[in-house]
């Protein structure tokens, strides 16, 4: 099985020592290291000075996420004299409301979806970022104006702002496996969704399991299934319909949107095609599901994730990824399915302004670019500092993608695409009828309109 | 500040505060304002009786408003607004509630919890205080039962996740099953029996609690009533079910409506076990998913629980005025 | 004679046995949970707790890392799979190795062939490998920059840590969580026993109109679900600057502690004797003389008696830690510090999540092993005349 458990729980040792040690203003990358954008640095930090203030930040982000922003945010405390205190948690999305409600929010808030930070924001619990933050994604993001408008909300009087910066997006129509057990097997790399499909049952019949498939993710539980589903949309129907569905132009119940969710069905509800059988999915944590590739034998052989799940896998595993393929049969192109987290100022403060230009410069990406799971529209980074040549070749796809769309599930209001559409995900994979929980999802919409 | 040097000086100015003003309070009434002096005396010592224990009270009685009365009242209140709190919409969410479907899930596992923990908990409570009874190593095995007690519901989930993990390595279920030749299988997916094997972790928590009291109920049976029995050629169960339950039923109800209370509170089990997916879902963990997003539903659906647990309010209260007459 | 002492003894038995079995069951899950938090990750998911104390069979992974020799149109690597750079984590030299089992050439089966026997691989010769590790690979082409693949089996010795409190401890923050329970648990507890003594003493000794009404509404909130306090309160704690602190979660629990603690201590200060109290009183004793001299001491069970009963639900609570407290690790208790951050992000990591519920639970069992006379005790006050 694995084997560098004695040397994992050394690193996980190593790890806290330098968690200790970055209050102390240790980096884990000396300042003027070659190929990093040192000046962007210098020049914030003789811009700031916040000797003495608090910065605090909670988001999604736990355990070894944490610990990756921890070490950019060292950079921070190391330029500007401020503190910054971040915390994670699993159910940051009923958190940060309880919060908000309690006017006790942090400083910043790290949103995995737009629709809850403008459903904040129509609360009035967000501060609109300073002026000329606009100008400054569109003209140094990929596809700036997309950006803009994924983070312009309606405030509490109605009028339209950017409340949320863009920083850390994933791409998520990507499959991982491990090259060497695809070789050892003989297997090809799928061109084609028909090939995917048949490779799927030629595992099977080899006798061994295809996917690793896990949903668990706490109170958030269901949203890996979320992402199948929008890859299925946007394979199985043209981005029009997408965008209607995320708009509820079209109900959640149409049948075009439960055609998707069974398209997710045929890989996750049958016991031969999941480790652990169809029961495993919902119950498998979705850090824990990709590591059954890498056990000897295979647990399974394929795991379909966004670009940040390497961070999860054991250490030293060799891993590779393939585009999620489309359907040769239908002529949608080579969609790309996206996401994002989006940093919003939940509790206004001069920090937090300074800390939105913060991750204006190259460095604030290019630190945690160079470590692990981190890609970036950002124009101004050097891309040779990805530690893989996978990792640029993920961030090409995400800045040539054609068909580009946002997860669905995080533009969604809150009360759906992070409550509904998970639970009845889970529900799905568990049993239930693809229209019926599709019903029960436009219902729960129904309502809150 | 940090929370420690903040925790120790609230200690200190919460113990001192309350002490204070109960000296302080008492030595004004005696002192100021009723003294017991010259021709009143007597009248003014009467007066400053009548006062003291409000006095004595009034901390309490504030605490209790603010924290309990207040909130019952708030709670309703919130719940006839929409979810913005903005607008009077009497009683939609009421409405809304009962046409859910999650909720009425939620409710019926609720009623199912009700129904089956405080019965299994005070029976197998029962159950073992009687056979611990005259056993020499009896207290050993109280204590060992009654432990969970002391375990917090997410300390005591993340303990039986080890017994029903869906890896036969892990969970002592599937690993039985395993040895059996069956196949693994999620216990917690179960549709229907999982909500069973969640009550489980309650009862195990609660039957210790049931065990110690009953087994004080059943010490304290008088021996002639027992010894009466066997002379007149009753067996053990006789014994236990003719004589000694009878005897103890005003504390098996006692028994019974604590843990019914507690039941209707709990929502840290199914939110570690599984988030409420499943079909797991209990009002407690249902309100959560609203809560602070819908309050107006939120609220509602506080007031449900409240409203269920009103029978056992009402008795209780009912009860305690007996004992008073 | 005889007979009435057999069935007499084989009930004694039949009693025995079914206490030993009740109480078995009930220790059982605990137990998993003290084995595996002393257990290593691999060893965790490699075999079950019970079988802790014994060898474990784990598949491994190296490559063939010895050296090449041509021989005719063959190419030869000789070697020792635990010379394997990539073994030398798992098997450090100078601990001795243990005996390899089988070996394999794809990972799919890596345990193909037993020891000593020949087995066929991928690159047109064969493999052959013995106990001791030593093996021989040849193959039809020369190797390229990357050795070919060899599987082992073998078995690694049960192994037992303190790993994995070292990791909860310090990285996973639980350290921090532990010191925030405490901090919300003290006063939590001391407050509400203080309140209520007074408000216990006036209810139980003193006459006044409507204290029989006072009596039945402290019944009647023992009910109250707290799932009705969480939002009217929350607001109010905002409108009054309190927020989400420390303050109001003192607060909250003072508040929602209160109605157990009066009935708990009514219920044991009315059956204290009488007399003396009326001597007391005859003796010109003030109503506040004798609750501070008398009903206090003799108190002392109760009192100690709410006191673990509130400090056991404080140190436990999850929902009102959630609500009341700011969701930051610096105010983190241990259970939400378990069920929002570790469930999740150490999902399966049986050993550090086992670790992390024994730290959360050392506390409340120390309290509840050493003080478990008070707690019964105060427990029938409450609940048996």
């Amino acid at each position: 099985m694995r084997r560098n458990t004695k040397f994992l729980s050394g690193a996980a040792i190593l790890m806290l020592t330098a968690g200790v040690a970055q209050a102390d203003g240790h980096l884990i990358i000396t300042p003027g290291a070659g190929g990093f954008d040192w000046d962007s640095y210098e020049a914030f930090a003789a811009a700031h000075d916040l000797s003495g203030q608090t910065l605090t930040m909670t988001g999604p982000w736990t355990g070894l996420d944490a610990e990756l922003f921890e070490s950019v945010a060292a950079y921070f405390e190391e330029a500007t004299g401020a503190e910054v205190r971040y915390s994670g948690s699993d159910s940051f999305e009923q958190d940060i409301v309880i919060a908000a409600q309690a006017d006790s929010a942090p400083n910043i808030a790290v949103f995995p979806q737009p629709g809850l930070a403008r459903d904040m924001a129509a609360g009035g619990s967000l501060t609109p970022l300073a002026d000329g933050t606009a100008d400054w994604v569109r003209e140094n993001y990929a596809a700036g104006q997309s950006w803009v408008d994924l983070g312009t909300f309606a405030g509490p009087d109605g009028s339209d702002a950017l409340y949320g910066f863009f920083y850390k997006v994933d791409v998520k129509s990507l499959v991982w496996y491990s090259p060497e057990a695809f070789d050892e097997a003989g297997y090809d790399i799928p061109a084609t969704m028909e090939e995917l499909r048949d490779l799927t049952e030629q595992i099977a019949a080899d006798g061994e399991t295809p996917w690793c498939i896990g949903l668990g993710s706490g109170a958030a539980t269901g949203w890996p299934a979320t992402d199948w589903v929008e890859d299925m949309m946007l394979r199985t129907a043209p981005p029009e319909v997408y965008d209607a569905w995320v708009a509820n132009d079209i109900p959640f119940s149409d049948p075009q949107v439960v055609a998707a969710i069974e398209e997710f069905g045929y890989f996750a509800r049958n016991d031969d095609f999941v480790n652990g059988g169809a029961a495993a999915v919902a119950s498998t944590d979705f850090r824990d599901s990709p590591g059954g590739m890498f056990t000897f034998p295979p647990e399974c052989y394929m795991h379909r994730q966004a670009s940040f799940i390497p961070t999860f896998f054991p250490e030293g595993s060799d891993s590779a990824f393939f585009y999620f393929p489309a359907y040769a049969g239908k002529d949608l192109g080579s969609p790309v399915l996206g996401a994002g987290t989006l940093m919003a100022i939940t509790n206004d403060s001069p920090a937090a302004h300074a800390w939105i230009e913060f991750v204006q410069t190259p460095i604030a990406h290019e630190i945690w670019m160079a470590q692990s799971g981190f890609l970036t529209p950002h124009n101004g980074v050097n891309t040779k500092l990805f530690p893989t040549a996978s990792q640029r070749e993920m961030n090409d796809i995400l800045l040539g993608a054609t068909t580009f769309r946002f997860d669905a599930s995080d533009l969604m209001p809150g009360e759906i695409g992070a409550g509904a559409f998970w639970s009845g995900m889970v529900d799905y994979t568990t049993g239930a009828d693809a229209t019926d929980v599709a019903t029960g999802i436009q219902e729960r919409w129904d309502s809150i309109q | 500040m940090s929370p420690v040097l903040q925790g120790a000086i609230t200690i200190l100015v919460g113990v001192g505060g309350c002490i204070g003003y109960f000296y302080l309070a008492n030595l004004i009434l005696d002192k100021v304002i009723f003294p017991a002096r010259r021709d009143d005396a007597g009248r003014n010592i009467n007066r400053a009786n009548a006062v003291r224990p409000w006095l004595f009270l009034v901390p309490a009685i504030l605490a209790l408003g603010l924290y309990l009365v207040y909130p019952v009242v708030g709670s309703f209140w919130r719940s006839l607004f929409n979810r913005g709190g903005d607008e009077f919409i009497g009683l939609d969410n009421y409405i809304s509630l009962i046409a859910d479907e999650g909720f009425r899930t939620a409710f019926f596992n609720n009623f199912l919890w009700v129904l089956v923990v405080p019965a299994m908990a005070t029976f197998l409570g029962l159950l073992v205080a009687q056979l611990t009874d005259r056993l020499r190593w009896g207290n050993i095995a109280k204590s060992l039962i009654f432990m969970p007690m002391a375990i917090s519901f997410v300390g005591a989930s993340l303990i039986w996740k080890f017994v029903y993990a869906n890896d036969a390595d892990i969970g002592i279920i599937n690993a039985i099953r395993a040895s059996a030749g069956m196949d693994v299988l999620d216990p917690l997916q179960v549709p229907f029996w999982n909500n069973f094997f969640l009550m489980v972790i309650l009862i195990w928590i609660q039957t210790g609690f049931a065990m110690v009291i009953l087994s004080a109920a059943l010490r304290g049976i008088p021996e002639e009533t027992v010894e009466a029995a066997i002379i007149d050629g009753a067996n053990p169960l006789q014994v236990f079910f003719r004589i000694k339950v009878p005897q103890i039923m005003g504390t098996i109800v006692v028994v019974w409506t604590t843990i019914t209370i507690l039941v209707l509170k709990v929502f840290d089990i199914v939110y570690t076990m599984t988030g409420g997916n499943y079909g797991t879902e209990i009002l407690p963990s249902y309100m959560m998913s609203y809560m602070f997003r819908d309050d107006g539903r939120a609220t509602a659906v506080a007031f449900v629980i409240m409203l269920v647990v009103m029978p056992v309010m009402i008795w209780n209260i009912v009860q305690a005025r007996k004992e008073m007459h | 004679m005889d007979t009435i002492a057999g069935t007499k003894s084989s009930l004694t038995w039949a009693v025995n046995l079914s206490v030993l079995f009740l109480v078995v069951l009930w220790l059982i899950p605990t137990i998993g949970l003290l084995v595996s938090s002393f257990r290593d990750r691999d060893q965790i998911s490699a075999s079950s707790w019970w079988k802790a104390p014994f060898a474990v069979e784990q598949a491994f992974r190296a490559r063939a890392e010895g050296e090449v020799r041509q021989d005719g149109s063959f190419w030869i690597i000789e070697g020792n799979v635990f010379a394997a750079s990539e073994l030398v984590d798992a098997f450090p030299e100078g601990a001795g190795y243990p005996p390899v089992l089988a070996f394999g050439v794809t990972g799919r089966d890596p345990g193909a062939a037993p020891v000593g026997t020949e087995l066929e691989n991928r690159d047109g010769g064969t493999l052959t490998m013995d106990a001791d590790g030593a093996y021989v690979y040849t193959m039809t082409e020369a190797p390229g920059n990357r050795p070919p693949r060899l599987y082992i089996v073998a078995e690694t010795p049960p192994e037992f840590t303190l790993s994995n409190y070292s990791t909860v401890l310090g990285g996973d923050g639980m350290g921090r969580a532990f010191i925030n329970t405490l901090t919300v648990t003290i006063p939590a507890t001391v407050i509400p026993i203080l309140i209520a003594a007074f408000a216990a003493y006036a209810l139980a000794w003193m006459d006044f109109p409507g204290r029989g009404l006072l009596i039945a509404a402290v019944v009647g909130l023992l009910v109250v679900p707290l799932q009705l306090a969480l939002v009217p309160l929350l607001s109010l704690h905002q409108q009054v600057g309190i927020g989400q602190s420390f303050v109001g979660i003192w607060l909250a629990h003072t508040g929602f502690g209160l109605p157990l603690a009066i009935y708990l201590l009514r219920n044991y200060m009315v059956g204290l004797p009488r007399d003396i109290i009326e001597s007391a009183k005859v003796d010109g004793a003030t109503d506040f003389q004798i609750f501070i001299k008398i009903i206090l001491p003799l108190s002392f069970p109760a009192l100690a008696s709410f006191a673990i009963f509130q400090f056991l639900w404080t140190w436990n609570d999850l929902l009102v830690a959630k609500v009341f407290l700011p969701s930051a690790d610096e105010s983190r208790v241990m259970t939400v510090r378990i069920a929002d951050d570790l469930l999740g992000s150490r999902g399966g990591d049986w050993g550090i999540l086992a670790a992390a519920a024994f730290v959360s639970i050392a506390v409340p069992l120390l309290v509840f092993f050493t003080m478990q006379r008070y707690l019964v005790r105060g427990l029938l006050a409450g609940s048996v005349k």
